[in-house]
């Protein structure tokens, strides 16, 4: 709180999740990574413009005896990505890695796990996979289901709550100004005043249930809706879904009444 | 124990001031030793309409630094025998506040055997108004029954939940109270204003009295005297209803409804 002891550290530590891409790698060859990468991305050179990447080695066959990572890592450099680190990588090979200044993370990536914040996250997911245009499709484990998220008090104006990787349930609904934001499903006993942004990760399948409709903004995996010219009469006030219907780049947010007695 | 009340509200203008003269007043009148701390530094106004701007020597701030102890910062009020006043100073801002100074100030409060420590918070929900509630146990939030001051006062019972001793340490929560002021049954019967229903279905608090809209709180403002000793006008009844209300005793609402005012009072005036 005092601004004199702030101003006296000259460095501060704090937890942070970010972020990064995973590129799995099959091949560690750098001539054939160079062929597939020119194919894949037809040699733009500025294609990943400085994004900082997580190499994954899980779906390597057979561990070569040793790599080549200056060639490997210029490689990678050509499209400007940006290494940072390694993962499920042979264990005889982490001296090289590490001689080429990447940082050696275990399997289920605890380095990435301890910096987050108090809420006890499972294994964060490896970046979003979908979009990532990495060498190939990168399939690692799926992360275990989060633990939803209950909040028990109303959630007011300026406040914004994050159901990681998992539903959340608002047991004393929201006011207007505030946000809510789950990967999963969103469930609001109250009203529901605010922002409520459900599959923040791009699940399509998420959905909002609300006893009391009514807010400023409703999302989808990306696909929102605001009420300029107020919450349609059906739903108004009353119980209600929000869905995604359709199909793949088709998706329309559909608001239906919910029945219950 | 000492109990730490807070009023707050995040808008300005709402009747923050009024409020924390008049409810530590009717405490006072009740035989609770109680302090009222103006926390508003820098925009001081609790002794001006405590009527004690004229004996102000030592003040919060002087107090916080160690500049001045609390027996010579405490202002005693004219009106009440067991009430005093601590004020803000005008010439320093808000940063000069500091945890460990408020909590001081209040540690020290509760050794001289206050019953009740009213912290009449700035408006805004900078340094002040977070300091003001830090040490909160009950909280009186005042709303106008209009949607920007609901807005603003929903926003500090977010703050109160995240930023009060009570919520970092996961104590109980600090004790909300809804108290809505400056209304006119009137203009919500016209349509023209929010109801006090309205206001506590869009907060979720208990309500703990509504004040009425009345130049009598001017007035008294003017006269440096907390509108709750006015002689026999609504916004004193209200205001006593409150005091007894925060003391657990039943009380029905009163000024709420709209009377159409009689023949006679519309020939012979009266507003």
């Amino acid at each position: 709180m005092a601004d004199a002891s702030l101003q006296g550290k000259l460095i501060e530590f704090k937890g942070a999740s970010l972020a990064v891409m995973t590129a799995s790698i099959r091949d560690t060859d750098a001539v054939r990574l160079a062929d597939a990468l020119h194919m894949m991305l037809g040699g733009m050179p500025d294609f990943f413009a400085g994004e900082p990447a997580i190499l994954d080695f899980a779906q390597l066959g057979n561990a070569p005896e040793r790599v080549d990572w200056t060639a490997l890592l210029s490689l990678l450099r050509r499209y400007q990505l940006q290494p940072v680190g390694v993962r499920n990588l042979a264990e005889h090979l982490h001296d090289g890695a590490r001689r080429a200044n990447l940082a050696v993370l275990g399997p289920d990536s605890p380095a990435a796990e301890r910096p987050v914040a108090p809420p006890p996250a499972p294994a964060p997911a490896p970046a979003p996979v979908a979009e990532t245009p990495a060498p190939a499709p990168a399939a690692t484990a799926e992360p275990a289901p989060a633990p939803t998220l209950v909040v028990d008090r109303p959630l007011r104006s300026g406040q914004q709550v994050y159901a990681k990787g998992g539903d959340l349930v608002l047991l004393a609904g929201m006011s207007p100004g505030s946000e809510i934001i789950a990967d999963g499903s969103i469930h609001c006993y109250g009203p529901l005043r605010g922002r409520a942004l459900a599959g923040a990760r791009g699940d399509t399948s998420a959905r909002i249930f609300s006893t009391n409709f009514g807010p400023e903004l409703v999302s989808i995996a990306g696909v929102y809706r605001t009420f300029d010219r107020g919450i349609p009469q059906a739903v108004a006030g009353r119980g209600a879904q929000v869905r995604l219907t359709g199909s793949d780049n088709l998706h329309t947010l559909e608001i239906t009444p919910l029945q219950h007695d | 124990m000492a109990r730490v009340i807070v009023v707050t509200s995040g808008k300005g203008g709402v009747g923050k001031t009024t409020t924390s003269a008049s409810i530590s007043s009717g405490l006072a009148l009740r035989g609770f030793k109680t302090a009222v701390i103006d926390f508003d530094v820098g925009l001081r106004n609790l002794d001006l309409i405590m009527g004690c701007e004229r004996r102000v020597v030592y003040d919060l701030i002087n107090v916080v630094n160690g500049e001045a102890n609390l027996h010579q910062a405490l202002i005693k009020d004219k009106h009440c025998e067991n009430l005093f006043v601590l004020p803000a100073s005008q010439t320093r801002d808000k940063d000069a506040l500091t945890e460990e100074g408020v909590e001081k100030v209040l540690k020290e409060l509760e050794h001289m055997g206050f019953d009740y420590v009213v912290c009449d918070s700035p408006a805004g929900i900078e340094r002040g108004a977070v300091m003001a509630l830090t040490f909160a146990d009950e909280a009186i939030i005042v709303t106008n029954p209009e949607v920007s001051s609901v807005r603003d006062s929903d926003r500090i019972l977010g703050i109160l939940q995240s930023k009060s001793r009570r919520a970092i340490e996961g104590r109980e929560a600090v004790k909300e109270h809804l108290l809505v002021t400056r209304y006119a049954p009137k203009r919500v019967e016209d349509g023209e204003m929010l109801s006090y229903k309205d206001v506590q279905e869009l907060l979720r608090i208990p309500l703990i009295g509504v004040i009425p809209e009345s130049d009598d709180v001017l007035q008294a403002s003017n006269q440096g005297t907390p509108a709750i000793h006015l002689k026999d006008s609504d916004v004193a009844t209200a205001y006593l209803d409150v005091v007894a209300r925060f003391l657990d005793e039943d009380r029905p609402l009163r000024f709420v409804a709209y009377e159409k005012p009689g023949l006679l009072k519309r020939l012979f005036g009266g507003k």
